[in-house]
């Protein structure tokens, strides 16, 4: 049986496993005795790649299938601080599963810096290695820049965020139709948006300190970045029409 | 062997060919049979799945007969012995002239126990066969479905007629039977027919709204809240006992409930039909209502054959194909009617009658569908109030579900006046015909109505197995279109069923006042005290308080049935996760026993039946016997009125909060798992047994009641003192309080002791 190497964003670990991408979604997201539910995120992590950072004898060793020749769920190789160690192009597919086991792999997609639109609001839910819910009127490439430059007091080595929905709000953050906008306390969502609009220079503003720990993958925007400085990769997130036709399973659980 | 006075050969003729097309759409349902038996079953996996679901209907159906056999058997005898409390009418003297008094009530006893035999074999076949053949076709539209969205269509929605035309075929036959042996003499044996196929439909709809709904929510709230599994997963042990729920609840009962409208409005008719003929010796007033049936089931084989799918699977398509069945019967229906009117009836009344009826039918559609559907404004609006929480989003559709509970009964009460105004200036027996025509003509359509109801499990009990047996993105694409069509055919025959429940009753609430007064001359009361002309006064305290006792029995019926519901989805919720427990059945190397919950909701769904069915009997027997047949007349309309409402409330709020949630799910505010679905996954819950227990279960409760006080008014007139109470009244009104009283402590407390399961 193969060895798969995943790095999970809840918690932030590294873990070896043998069953592969949608199994190990599933045994994430609801366990093997459905004691619990919770969606999870995690990338494919090329074992190549890593092979120097982590113990080889001790994965050899530990994950290997059960007496009764099921598959090792799960093998924690390391915790915390696991994203600024592994290198980026260690990194696969990233796998989205919902709270009932169903998973979506989103693969590596050009990102077209040139395309970004500046003037306009985004919010970004970071997921590692920290997680507040921030707004901000910088486009991806330039906030994860600007949050790993060490241009800030604040830096971090590398981060990995989502782009979330905004619709109206992106644009006219006083005016704009909250129809369809899913978020809780909606009027101070509005208000952090507004200070981003206002007269005086403020580019971020943290409109959640504590992640919930889960996503409302319907809310995505453009889809997931992760990256470092000038080094970005990017997860395009499917629209929904596309999502349908493609893993109708995963569509009818979000 | 038609017997009627002055009836003419073409009248003669008429009845026949009634007859005949009873038997011809009996026929039609037998020829669709065969077309949808004809279809492959698909894949040994979704066999299995299917022979889950058919093992534990059949265990149900089977279980279901032996709690209601005895009960036929019971009433038989009652009805039977009943001729010798209340004699024959003079019409059936004047039916079986030369016949001596003894013989009469020998024939006329035998008639009303045959009647009741019949009608609620009738009852039981439909409901019992519809729902065994939606059971046979579930497993054959999912295997269409891999094919094709058409032919999956047309599987499911001519299984669904299979159904309807049941419904149509035996309600016209048993009807045209009872009135070709009895003739003028129908009316005193149409009460058992009408009342065996009302009492089969209340255990029916009460054992099939407790049962789908105790599976259903114990399912949702450990398989999907709890541990996260998704709809119909196969390692829920509640997921076999919830598709059979759909067909218990949706199939069987639905069905019946619709069948018991069909008998009692047609016995109704020719009741009033009867007093008609009487006074005016035309035979028109009971040929009529028959042929109208007649017509509309040949409307309803036309239009039901015209349903099919279109290329693309979206649930639009669906619905587009069904309507253009609908309206291509109600049209061919009002054109033949109206042809029937002018070379038959010469003059336009009863026509009109039966037009507002169709109109009716529509109108309650619509109005049903505006406030149901998830396009329209209600349902966004509820879904909306989601985000702030399950409070707002149960409040929200509380206000609509009062709202729609107005603007129905409205739309029943100017139906109502518009027999006022075709009759205006005759005296009140025509204006009650004509609201029995209208419930002829809302009911016309009883064959698409039903197809379109029985649709709904079966599109349901489809994708379920698809889910379960894996299927392809593809077919599981057109079965959740099939099955989201589904849910708006069944919310829109809802409206219908409830509206038919509440024409029928004031249908036969006109035959109550037109009985009683005939046996009231019988008795020799002076025509002053005849009720017809005193008319049922809320002034006389006495009829006060019965109007007030009839208002609150709607509302004890759905609190002891709400409770039952809740009762056995807590021993589902119970079983489910001991099962969760066993090692093997997550990981999917065991198979859960699907049956222990089977057996769950079976046994709890039966359990109930006795105290409710005994509840309904004897509450207006108690009022009658204590406080006089005025004060009986009260009981009615506060039942008629406190029933309506309340099940228009109940199944409308329910329906709404059920398509908030699915609008949510596609997508609004978050979709699934946000808070606002949440929210709406509480107001969804709230309103399953509302929508699909308490709210159904008050339709034929009404018509029990209704019928239960025409056969017990002659009986309470010959034997009460006008004025006074007699001591026999008494002591039957004070024994009827008790089993009340008993039956509703066996209710609260879920019977006297534990029933054990059966496998």
């Amino acid at each position: 049986m193969s060895k798969f190497i995943y790095l999970t964003a809840t918690p932030e670990a590294l873990i070896a496993s043998m069953l592969p991408p949608a199994e190990f979604g599933a045994y994430l997201s609801t366990g093997t005795k459905k004691r619990n539910k919770g969606q999870a995120l995690f990338f494919e992590v090329d074992l190549g790649h890593i092979e120097k950072l982590i113990d080889m004898d001790s994965l050899n060793r530990r994950c290997v299938a059960k007496a009764d020749g099921k598959p090792k769920s799960s093998v924690y190789l390391s915790v915390y601080r696991v994203l600024e160690t592994i290198p980026l192009s260690a990194l696969k597919s990233l796998y989205l599963t919902t709270d009932n086991g169903n998973t979506h792999e989103l693969k590596k997609s050009p990102y077209d810096l040139s395309r970004e639109i500046t003037g306009k609001l985004h919010l970004f839910q970071e997921l590692l290695p920290v997680n507040p819910l921030v707004a901000t009127e910088l486009p991806p490439s330039v906030f994860l820049k600007k949050l790993t430059d060490g241009s800030t007091p604040i830096v971090l080595p590398k981060l990995f965020f989502v782009d979330l929905k905004l619709g109206e709000l992106a644009t006219n953050p006083a005016k704009g139709q909250i129809e369809n906008l899913p978020y809780s306390n909606i009027g101070h969502l509005r208000d952090c948006l507004e200070i981003l609009k206002g007269e005086y220079e403020k580019h971020m503003k943290t409109v959640q300190r504590v992640y919930s720990g889960s996503l409302l993958y319907r809310t995505i925007e453009s889809g997931f970045y992760v990256g470092s400085k000038d080094e970005i990769i990017f997860y395009r997130y499917p629209d929904m029409e596309e999502l349908e036709n493609n893993n109708y399973e995963f569509f009818r659980s979000i | 062997m038609v017997s009627l006075p002055g009836a003419t050969s073409f009248e003669v003729m008429a009845i026949w060919s009634v007859l005949v097309i009873a038997f011809f759409g009996l026929a039609y349902a037998m020829f669709l049979r065969r077309q949808v038996m004809a279809c492959d079953k698909g894949t040994e996996k979704m066999q299995d799945v299917w022979d889950g679901i058919r093992v534990g209907a059949n265990a149900y159906l089977k279980r279901q007969l032996k709690t209601i056999v005895p009960l036929i058997f019971v009433f038989t005898v009652i009805l039977f012995l009943s001729v010798y409390v209340v004699p024959p009418t003079e019409e059936s003297k004047l039916r079986f002239v030369g016949y001596s008094d003894q013989s009469l009530k020998l024939i006329i006893g035998f008639g009303r126990a045959v009647a009741f035999i019949m009608g609620s074999i009738f009852s039981l076949m439909v409901g019992q066969f519809g729902m065994r053949m939606a059971v046979q076709a579930n497993v054959r539209v999912a295997s269409a479905s891999r094919r094709s969205f058409a032919e999956a269509l047309k599987i499911a929605y001519r299984a669904g007629t299979v159904t309807g035309m049941l419904t149509d075929g035996l309600g016209l036959l048993g009807g045209t039977l009872i009135f070709i042996v009895f003739g003028v003499a129908s009316p005193d044996t149409l009460l058992g027919f009408g009342f065996g196929g009302t009492l089969l439909a209340l255990f029916m709809r009460v054992g099939g709204g407790i049962y789908t709904k105790a599976a259903d929510v114990g399912a949702d709230l450990v398989g999907k809240v709890e541990a996260g599994l998704p709809e119909d997963d196969e390692r829920n042990a509640a997921v076999i006992a919830d598709l059979v729920g759909d067909n218990v609840g949706d199939c069987a009962g639905m069905a019946a409930d619709i069948f018991e409208s069909y008998e009692v409005t047609i016995v109704s008719a020719l009741i009033l039909g009867v007093v008609l003929f009487t006074q005016t010796h035309e035979l028109s007033w009971i040929i009529f209502p028959l042929l109208v049936r007649g017509i509309g089931v040949l409307s309803s084989i036309i239009g039901t054959y015209l349903v099919k799918g279109g290329k693309e699977a979206n649930a639009n398509n669906a619905l587009k194909a069904i309507n253009k069945g609908f309206y291509s019967s109600a049209a061919i229906s009002i054109a033949a009617f109206g042809i029937l009117a002018y070379f038959y009836l010469g003059e336009w009344r009863s026509f009109l009658s039966v037009v507002v009826g169709i109109l009716l039918a529509i109108v309650l559609d619509e109005i049903t569908k505006h406030y149901t559907d998830g396009h329209y404004h209600p349902v966004k609006d509820i879904a909306k109030n989601a985000k702030t929480g399950s409070a707002t989003l149960l409040l929200k559709g509380m206000s609509y579900g009062f709202e729609v509970a107005v603007w129905q009964t409205l739309v029943i009460a100017t139906t109502i006046f518009a027999s006022v105004m075709i009759y205006y200036g005759q005296p009140i027996t025509y204006v009650l015909y004509g609201v029995a025509m209208t419930g002829i003509g809302m009911l016309t359509l009883t064959g698409n109505n039903v197809a379109m109801d029985a649709f709904g499990p079966i599109a349901d009990n489809a994708n379920g197995i698809g889910e379960l047996s894996h299927l392809d993105k593809d077919a599981r694409k057109i079965m959740d279109a099939l099955d989201a069509t589904g849910n708006t055919t069944k919310a829109i025959t809802k409206g219908v069923a409830i509206g038919s429940a509440v024409i029928a009753a004031v249908a036969l609430f006109g035959s109550f006042i037109t009985d009683v007064t005939k046996v009231q001359i019988q008795m020799g009361f002076e025509k002053t005290a005849q009720l017809l002309e005193t008319g049922i006064r809320v002034s006389v305290p006495m009829v006060f308080i019965g109007l007030l006792i009839g208002g609150t029995i709607p509302f004890l019926f759905s609190s002891l049935s709400i409770s039952a519901v809740t009762r056995a989805a807590a021993e589902i919720v119970e079983e489910v996760r001991r099962q969760f427990r066993i090692p093997g059945i997550i990981e999917r190397t065991v198979k859960p026993d699907y049956q222990k919950a089977v057996d769950i909701c079976t046994v709890s769904a039966q359990r109930e039946l006795i105290p409710l069915a005994l509840i309904a009997v004897l509450s207006p027997i108690f009022v009658g016997s204590l406080l006089g047949v005025e004060a009986l007349g009260g009981f009615l309309a506060g039942v008629i009125l406190s029933g309506q409402l309340l099940a228009v409330f109940m199944a409308s709020a329910g329906g709404a909060w059920d398509n908030a949630k699915k609008t949510i799910e596609d997508g609004l505010y978050g979709g699934k798992g946000s808070d606002a679905h949440h929210a709406a996954v509480v107001g969804d819950t709230v309103g399953d047994p509302l929508k699909d227990t308490a709210g159904p279960a008050l339709n034929p409760m009404i018509k029990v009641i209704n019928l239960v006080s025409l056969l017990a008014a002659p009986v309470i007139i010959a034997y009460q003192i006008p004025g006074h109470t007699s001591l026999g009244m008494f002591i039957t009104g004070a024994i009827c309080l008790l089993i009340i009283v008993g039956a509703i402590t066996f209710s609260k407390r879920g019977g006297f002791k534990k029933i054990p399961f059966e496998a």
